[in-house]
């Protein structure tokens, strides 16, 4: 039985679904924590974040295939009783909810800071939300096409942040390795939760058309944002020196302000413009993940109506509240805390207690 | 009316009353009393005479009557030089077939009518298409008789697999509409689908192909044409090549073509006639007229009121200085603009050729340097508005022209709002609208989003020919080689 057959995404849109999930708001500030904890090794901790996150990754396909009609909401319940399961599946809602909260808040603050300075917050999250609403309406199907289109819309923007390479000094890189392995493990924590956002496989798992692929379409994913990062981490360091980096905000956007064409200036401001398309790929997935997990809480099939409450409750606390930097840089941290569990224990954990179980019920079987 | 059920009866006098009490006030029916035969029986002949052919009539049925010599038993005795005829008894058929344009013939004594197909209305001649032009393509365009159209297209398939299905719309105008697929190629479930949607429609009549468009599109609310309308033969049958539904309305000229995806609507006849380098240049023109037909005026507006700095200095003084003595904001003098030039643009196109030409003039003058030197508009402005213009006539679908000259007003006013952040936020809702639309059950953002690769060769950039071996995949064709690899 395929419960979401009409919804399916194809293994590309898959793979750009999860790497846009990652790559996002992370990768605006990784370069100046990286050199701040590792310096010159910092790249290097995105080499093993990499490994520890395509591991964790196929964990959860593995614990993912054994249902393969099955969201995480789904398996919760079928494996932790009534009560155990529906905490787990808020947990879930919680946390995409943290997520969503902070990408739409980090997306609006980037944007008052660096282009709309007069405008107020509330009137810029109705403006996001209106993509936001469209996009997650029409359910996974369409939020991978939206991935693939925005990849290919903005597969010129790398290339770009990498121009100032060739105005660097590649003598920043080095030495490698002058203290050690201690600051680059200290720094790998870092690093793997920039990779987060696969976590949402397990989600759109049971909606992935080859199933075949899906370990493969996750490594893919996550060399990809691996790529991403270490190319705009690499730019950083040489163009900047490690030990220069920590001292900007957003070094990624600094980058940008070196580059000057003759018939345009300040092209930061029409590259941030266009960075929301990026953060889009990561902010609508987690909202569409709450939505959908919610919905699904109380029984309710069609996700508009839940989508809409939660887009008047956002739109209605941007009203009330705006965040300052240092307000989203708690959330953002509060978001790495709890990905750390959701993302890299709990895939774990669910693995183990899943193929306990399963063994246990065959066994019985027997 | 009841009688209308009923059959026929053997005399010919209850049969005409019968006639002459359903149709009432119809001058235009013709009521032919004849004797034919040896010896003479009497024989009437009904038909519609503004829907027929008189001399058909009178070389083809009357002529051979007048001077029959045989002797009539019953009407299968008459022998007419006519190809296309057929008999009936019921009264419904009869009426059904005198509004189409034909002949019945009732004898005395038979209770059988014989329909003899004298069609013959109005009609314009083949001529260039009007709103399509080309180069290179055919010079025949659709007219507004179906059979005619689709032997047109008929000329070019002369293949068993172009099946050809007809159906009728409407409850007044029992409009025929014709739906034409490559039995091979064309996807069964989009058929069906269609099928069904056609047979859904329950209206007076079809005036115009538009009118059915509208009723049968998947997305009523969206700003993009879901189908596509065409008047030219030689497009139609290269969408029937690659599995689409090729759909033909009696009495109108246009026919609509599905399922479609968005990128079709900017592929012409002559991009495959032409060398591809130059096709592909075409390609990228437009691509490029598409972007700049929306977002040209927001980026002004963007620019000027949000973003100021993104200009470089030089040209910022330019458009200071020609900004100089404009009282209005950038959004009202955008919008005074390009509402004055839509106006020009209707005008032109409702008024009689020859003082449309004086819409030129006067318009030229309106928008050009007189507003200028008035200080209502700056001259960047101008620019950008006929840059504007031009861009969106380029567009080869009017459809497609029209809906991307709309999207530029909301776009506008979200630039004006928000700048830079409102026109990508724009930009993000076409898209996010254009990848949940679909044409038929088919995704219209194919083959972008989602994506086949395979059929990018005729998207963007018109591959050479000798490469396009498979049909594109939009529109889910069942049988996919097109051509052979015959080239070294």
């Amino acid at each position: 039985m395929k419960r979401y057959e009409f919804n399916e995404v194809t293994t590309m849109q898959y793979i750009f679904l999860i790497s846009g999930t990652q790559i996002g708001i992370g990768i605006l500030s990784l370069p100046a924590q990286l050199a701040d904890i590792a310096n010159t090794d910092g790249w290097i901790a995105i080499l093993i974040g990499w490994i520890i996150s395509i591991t964790a990754s196929t964990i959860i396909i593995k614990t993912m295939e054994k249902h393969p009609q099955d969201t995480v909401f789904d398996l919760s319940h079928r494996y932790f009783g009534r009560i155990f399961g529906t905490l787990i599946h808020l947990a879930f809602v919680a946390y995409a909810l943290l997520a969503s909260i902070t990408v739409v808040f980090t997306a609006i603050h980037i944007t008052q800071v660096w282009i709309l300075p007069n405008t107020p917050n509330y009137l810029i999250m109705i403006l996001f939300m209106l993509p936001g609403f469209l996009i997650t309406r029409n359910g996974v199907r369409v939020l991978g096409r939206y991935a693939e289109a925005v990849f290919y819309l903005t597969i010129w923007m790398p290339i770009l942040i990498a121009i100032p390479l060739q105005k660097g000094t590649i003598l920043y890189m080095l030495p490698i390795l002058k203290e050690g392995w201690t600051p680059i493990f200290q720094a790998v924590k870092t690093t793997i939760l920039s990779f987060l956002g696969f976590e949402l496989t397990f989600v759109f798992y049971p909606f992935l058309k080859e199933k075949k692929h899906a370990i493969k379409a996750m490594v893919i994913a996550n060399s990809i944002s691996a790529f991403t990062f270490l190319l705009i981490t690499v730019t950083c360091f040489i163009f900047f020196s490690p030990d220069e980096t920590p001292s900007l905000i957003w070094p990624t956007l600094s980058l940008l302000k070196t580059i000057e064409f003759s018939f345009i200036e300040r092209f930061e401001v029409i590259f941030l413009s266009f960075y929301l398309f990026v953060m889009s790929t990561t902010g609508i997935p987690y909202i569409f993940t709450t939505v959908f997990g919610m919905s699904q809480l109380i029984g309710k099939k069609d996700h508009t109506i839940v989508l809409l409450i939660a887009v008047c409750i956002f739109i209605l606390t941007s009203f009330l509240y705006n965040p300052s930097f240092s307000h989203i840089q708690t959330m953002g941290s509060w978001w790495e805390r709890y990905g750390l569990w959701g993302a890299y224990i709990f895939p774990v954990i669910l693995f183990i207690y899943v193929s306990v179980a399963q063994w246990f019920r065959g066994g019985k079987k027997k | 009316m009841n009688s209308t059920q009923q059959l026929l009866t053997h005399s010919l006098d209850a049969n005409e009353q019968t006639l002459r009490d359903y149709f009432t006030k119809t001058p235009d029916l013709v009521y032919c009393h004849l004797l034919i035969g040896e010896p003479k029986k009497r024989a009437l002949l009904v038909y519609l005479n503004t829907l027929v052919d008189k001399n058909s009539i009178n070389n083809n049925i009357i002529d051979p009557l007048l001077f029959e010599t045989k002797q009539i038993h019953t009407i299968a005795d008459i022998q007419l030089p006519i190809g296309s005829k057929s008999y009936t008894t019921k009264w419904e058929h009869v009426i059904q077939h005198l509004f189409q344009g034909e002949t019945a013939l009732l004898l005395d004594g038979d209770n059988h009518v014989l329909l003899l197909d004298t069609q013959g209305w109005p009609q314009r001649a083949i001529a260039e298409p009007q709103i399509e032009s080309s180069l290179k393509g055919s010079h025949q365009g659709f007219i507004e008789t179906c059979e005619k159209n689709i032997a047109l297209i008929r000329r070019y398939l002369p293949h068993q697999q172009l099946k050809i299905e007809e159906t009728t719309v409407g409850r007044r105008g029992h409009t025929p509409v014709t739906l034409l697929y490559l039995e091979d190629v064309a996807h069964p479930e989009v058929l069906q689908e269609l099928r069904d949607r056609i047979e859904q429609v329950d209206v007076d009549t079809i005036v115009n192909t538009g009118e059915l468009m509208q009723h049968i599109e998947d997305n009523p609310f969206s700003p993009f044409p879901q189908f596509l309308l065409t008047e030219r033969p030689d497009a139609a049958v290269s969408n029937l090549l690659q599995g689409r539904i090729v759909i033909v309305v009696d009495r109108s000229p246009s026919v609509m073509i599905g399922p479609m995806t968005f990128i079709t609507f900017f592929q012409t006849v002559d991009d495959y006639s032409t060398r591809w380098m130059i096709a592909s240049f075409l390609r990228l023109l437009r691509l490029l007229a598409f972007f700049m037909a929306i977002f040209l005026p927001s980026a002004y507006i963007a620019a000027l009121s949000f973003h100021y700095e993104i200009i470089p200095l030089n040209l910022l003084l330019t458009i200071g200085e020609s900004r100089e003595r404009v009282p209005l904001p950038p959004l009202l003098e955008a919008i005074l603009m390009e509402l004055a030039i839509e106006m020009l643009r209707e005008a032109g196109l409702r008024l009689p050729a020859p003082i449309g030409q004086t819409v030129g003039i006067v318009g030229g003058v309106v928008i050009g340097q007189a507003a200028v030197e008035a200080g209502i508009v700056s001259n960047i402005m101008v620019v950008i508005v006929s840059l504007t213009a031009i861009a969106s006539f380029i567009i080869p679908n009017p459809d497609m022209s029209e809906s991307i000259r709309l999207l530029r007003f909301p776009m506008m006013i979200a630039a004006s709002l928000f700048g830079l952040v409102g026109m990508v936020i724009g930009f993000m809702l076409i898209i996010g609208h254009l990848i949940s639309l679909e044409s038929l059950g088919t995704p219209e953002g194919s083959p972008f989003a989602p994506a086949r690769l395979r059929d990018w060769k005729d998207t963007i950039l018109r591959f050479p020919l000798w490469m396009m071996r498979t049909r594109p995949l939009s529109a889910r064709p069942t049988q996919l080689t097109r051509q052979k690899k015959f080239r070294k």
